[in-house]
């Protein structure tokens, strides 16, 4: 009962959506589709839910064209990223109608509505209409409303987006409960943000300017990033990137005096590389390079802390929240034995060595 | 300067529209209760002060001596008003959906292009269309018939509605209607189940429209029908004569007014009542 | 440039409502002249109608406001001369960008030259200097609301600048570099500022000293490091910092306080007889040791949460679901069994959920 599309594409008005999207979504598990704004995820989901007819490609569930089966008739709910609900309809009333469109008997219609409202944890607000609710329980019934029809496919569309971080991060609690035991159903889920990816995906698929970069696990995706661009996608704040060269044992990154080639690095051809190095790799101590403050954001319990070394940009990650003037001279210091290199075109050569069969038996 | 006269000027101006706006009703209504000596002694307004009130005027628009029955014009009006807005408000809430949701291409001709040719038809002197209409009329035989009037009437009032529904369904968001179909809706019952029930405002304002420029029309009437069929404007211009029974005319319009007065009463307090907003925010 | 002093100020929508239920509960602030000011918390708490007793749009229903000592309670807005920064861009969709910055000044009759300059120096501070001569219709939603801020700071005598969520309607893709800009041109000018939004990081990306706001009270007023650092009560442990701070029923023992037995020490004693205590520690101070020691708990491992550079592990250690943020070098605990230390320093004690404060 796979959902599989084969070069999907689309361009309206001379622009590109969707690129030669190919991607295989399976039953039971739960698909985080990662990427920017604009990145074509939205355009995605709905060519996937057929509201979105393409210029190309094909589209196959369970074997069978999917292309041809109508919106109505696909078995599939959608959760926007905006709160959608039937404004006439009270909140039982919203839930139960897509259940009474599939003509089921008044009980079971009951009886499901009761249960999913009572999974988002809206038992007390079936009378309610939309309009009373808070965005975050307005979300919770559009999201009641698509688990109760136990479709074959579940479609999110950024559905964290627009809460506040609070809301945000319970929500995110809940719904990996909630997604935990959804039996066949395929999951897919769009979001901007790395960390909701990491943790809710069985698989990650990275998307950037209509193209799917990358599939993998979390663990894959986070640990060995094809590219240079799925790695600022996949990292919050994006990994640094920056040229260097690798010559006899020593690596040179402009501004930074030459460090011993780290081990992991060791067997690489001389010549010119793109390294990367996470915010978190990078650190503010004595003895480093100076650089200037320009910016300082918090997010989270994190501090992340935009540094210039001359003309390079650095994001520096410091756990915990702390006051740091902009303009401040501060040192930063690189680790080596971090630095992912890429080649000049900005494909993965080397990561780090993450000790991930270890982490993956578990 | 705000000074404290600004308050004093505000009500003053507010209270002089008023009167403007009531002044002809109030004028009306103590006509219709003069006789003819009344009417002619110079205007007086205070019943029973200034003159003695009759009920002359109204006993004659009800079948009394010398003057004409109102009831017969009353219900043809009736029934051409609701049928022609019955059937443009169906007719134009589904082209107006249609217009909202689809994108349509004939050439250069865009869908604003089509709502402005629906739109378009208003713009136009009644007295071209009505030859035409005439012609249309007499070739399938319903010149001074009642359901050729409604044609007629469908045919003022669809762009009316095409037009006030069009704005309305834009304000709701598309993906009320994917949701619908996502839902197990095919695209029609989309629309009657998910999109209909949230455009009550918006059903409302174009009824009330529809409404007053039926039960006003007196062009169309006038022209293409004849002795069958007379609808209340037409009844109440054939009572002038050479010498007008202002008294009579009085009680004629003030009772074809009053559906509509009531009607706007109606709408008033649903708007004040909040029934209709808050639908779609 | 001014400081804004607000006395005992309290307000109530409903004439003669108890005081409980007032919108804004009395409460006396001050707003340094030339600092940014950050009020932050859910709807309803109170920030908004802060901001328009400052603004002018709201007249407390006790109380006086003061700006540079004097007293403004009963001005109007265009009496107070503050600048305004809303939701929704407020610009002249007709005039050019130039026009639209010049306004404010042509409005108080000052000469072209000196408009001139000014107008330069701002829009020079904006990025708008090249697109002067444009219609502000065509701007992104973005620079119209830079375009909203430039008017406020192209007059040098104004008091503060009031910015009610200024981000609502920008693209999540921009918010970043509006917010930056933002605090780089009020690093630059350094005008009195008073953000409202509903965001905590906003806020404290933004601010230098953030006032958290709950049910019309001012629940704590600091640097987002002092927020951090030492909540004042528990909601604002919760409120600031994710994962949330982790709060413990703690008992007592042989007057020491006691998890699960055994002893537990906080960063300070906690004066006898109260009840209801709790202790709270961060996420990121918590950690998996191999080595019993001091402050150190056994707990089980209950579930792992991936989050890219971190991992936060839930424990639970006396009953109690213990979250900590582990560096994703780390790796995961082998077995469900661990250890779990809680550094003296950053235990900090809580009783009926506010801050036992340091005698």
């Amino acid at each position: 009962m796979n959902l599989s599309a084969t070069d999907l594409c689309l361009t309206v008005d001379g622009v590109d959506h969707l690129r030669k999207v190919t991607a295989t979504f399976e039953p039971g598990r739960l698909h985080t589709v990662i990427g920017r704004t604009m990145a074509g995820k939205t355009t995605l989901l709905r060519a996937l839910a057929g509201l979105q007819k393409v210029d190309s490609g094909s589209l196959t569930r369970a074997g069978a064209d999917f292309l041809r089966t109508p919106v109505w008739r696909r078995d599939t709910a959608m959760v926007y990223q905006q709160f959608i609900n039937y404004p006439h309809l009270n909140v039982f009333d919203n839930v139960a109608f897509p259940l009474k469109r599939a003509g089921l008997s008044r009980d079971e219609i009951r009886r499901r509505v009761r249960q999913s409202l009572a999974s988002v944890g809206l038992a007390d607000f079936e009378q309610r209409k939309p309009s009373q609710l808070s965005g975050g329980q307005q979300q919770r019934v559009a999201m009641a409303r698509a688990l109760a029809r136990e479709t074959g496919i579940l479609l999110l569309d950024e559905p964290l987006a627009n809460l506040d971080y609070k809301l945000r991060e319970q929500l995110r609690d809940e719904f990996k409960a909630l997604f935990s035991d959804q039996g066949d159903t395929i999951v897919i889920y769009t979001t901007t943000e790395p960390a909701e990816a990491m943790m809710l995906g069985d698989v990650v698929l990275v998307m950037h300017e209509g193209r799917i970069l990358q599939t993998g696990t979390p663990q894959e995706v986070y640990e060995r990033p094809a590219t240079t661009t799925v790695a600022s996608i996949i990292n919050d704040p994006p990994m640094n990137v920056f040229t260097g060269r690798l010559e006899g044992g020593q690596v040179t990154v402009a501004g930074f005096q030459a460090t011993h080639v780290s081990p992991h690095l060791a067997d690489l051809p001389d010549g010119a590389y793109r390294f990367g190095l996470r915010a978190t790799d990078v650190s503010l101590a004595a003895g480093g390079v100076e650089g200037e403050v320009t910016f300082v954001e918090i997010s989270g319990s994190e501090t992340f802390v935009h540094v210039a070394v001359g003309e390079s940009p650095f994001v520096v990650q410091i756990e915990g929240i702390h006051d740091v003037a902009l303009g401040d001279l501060v040192k930063l210091r690189l680790r080596p034995d971090r630095l992912f290199a890429f080649d000049e075109q900005g494909s993965l050569v080397r990561t780090p060595s993450y000790d991930l069969a270890s982490v993956e038996g578990r | 300067m705000r000074s404290r006269l600004y308050p004093v000027f505000k009500y003053t101006v507010i209270a002089l529209w008023a009167c403007f706006v009531a002044g002809p009703f109030f004028w009306a209504m103590t006509t219709s209760f003069k006789n003819a000596n009344a009417v002619q002694g110079g205007p007086t307004y205070l019943p029973w002060a200034q003159y003695e009130p009759t009920l002359t005027g109204w006993r004659n628009i009800f079948g009394g001596a010398g003057g004409v029955d109102v009831i017969d014009p009353f219900v043809n009006s009736a029934i051409v008003t609701l049928a022609a807005s019955a059937i443009s408000l169906a007719l134009g809430s589904l082209a107006a959906y249609a217009l909202s949701r689809y994108r349509f291409r004939l050439g250069f001709i865009k869908n604003s292009d089509i709502v402005f040719f629906f739109v378009s038809q208003r713009i136009m002197p009644p007295v071209v269309l009505v030859i035409p209409f005439f012609y249309l009329l007499q070739w399938g035989g319903l010149l001074d018939t009642i359901p050729g009037l409604v044609i007629v009437t469908v045919a003022l009032l669809l762009p009316i509605a095409v037009w006030v529904m069009v704005d309305f369904f834009n304000g709701i968001p598309r993906e009320i209607d994917e949701m619908a179909m996502l839902d197990g809706c095919p695209p029609f019952q989309a629309f009657v189940r998910a999109i209909l029930p949230n455009s009550l405002p918006g059903l409302t304002v174009a009824a009330m429209f529809c409404a007053v420029f039926g039960w006003n029309d007196f062009f169309f009437a006038f022209r293409l029908t004849f002795t069958e069929v007379q609808t209340l404007p037409q009844a109440v211009v054939a009572l002038n004569s050479s010498i007008p029974p202002w008294w009579t005319l009085s009680a004629a319009a003030l009772f074809g007014v009053a559906p509509l007065i009531l009607l706007a009463l109606w709408v008033e307090r649903l708007l004040s009542k909040g029934n209709l907003s808050g639908a779609v925010r | 440039m001014a400081q804004l002093d607000i006395v005992d100020v309290g307000h109530a929508y409903a004439p003669g409502a108890e005081e409980e239920r007032w919108a804004l509960k009395p409460l006396q602030l001050t707003f340094e002249s030339g600092r940014t000011y950050a009020l932050v918390g859910p709807s309803g708490c109170g920030k908004t109608t802060l901001l328009n007793i400052l603004s002018g749009l709201v007249t407390p229903s006790r109380g006086r406001v003061l700006f540079d000592g004097v007293d403004v309670t009963a001005l109007p807005t265009k009496a107070r001369n503050i600048a305004q920064v809303f939701q929704f861009p407020v610009i002249y969709k007709s005039m050019t960008v130039y026009d639209n910055l010049a306004f404010p000044l042509q409005c108080r009759r000052w000469d072209g030259a000196r408009i001139d300059a000014k107008v330069r120096h701002v829009a020079e501070a904006l990025d708008l200097h090249d697109r002067l001569k444009q219609p502000a219709r065509g701007l992104t939603a973005d620079d119209k609301q830079l375009i909203s801020l430039g008017r406020g700071l192209v007059r040098d005598d104004v008091a503060a600048v009031l910015m009610d969520e200024p981000l609502t309607v920008i693209d999540p893709q921009l918010k970043h570099s509006l917010r930056r800009k933002i605090r780089e041109i009020t690093e630059q000018f350094r005008p009195t500022v008073i953000y409202v939004t509903h965001d905590q990081y906003e806020a404290m990306s933004f601010a230098q000293e953030v006032l958290v706001m709950k049910d019309g009270r001012a629940v704590q007023q600091g640097t987002p490091e002092q927020l951090f650092e030492a909540p004042s009560s528990t909601y604002v442990g919760y409120f600031i910092g994710s994962p949330a701070m982790n709060f413990l029923a703690v008992g007592r023992s042989d007057g020491s306080l006691a998890l699960g037995g055994r002893t537990l020490s906080a960063a300070w004693d906690i004066p006898h007889g109260t009840t209801e205590v709790q202790v709270g520690v961060r996420p990121e101070y918590v950690k998996i040791v191999t080595d019993p020691g001091h402050n150190t708990f056994p707990g089980r491992l209950r579930g792992v949460t991936d989050h890219g550079a971190q991992r936060v592990l839930e424990v639970e250690v006396a009953g109690q679901l213990v979250r900590t943020k582990t560096p994703r070098e780390e790796g995961i605990p082998a077995g469900e069994e661990v250890l779990v230390h809680l550094p003296r320093a950053k235990v900090l004690p809580y009783a009926d959920g506010q801050l036992v404060l340091q005698s």
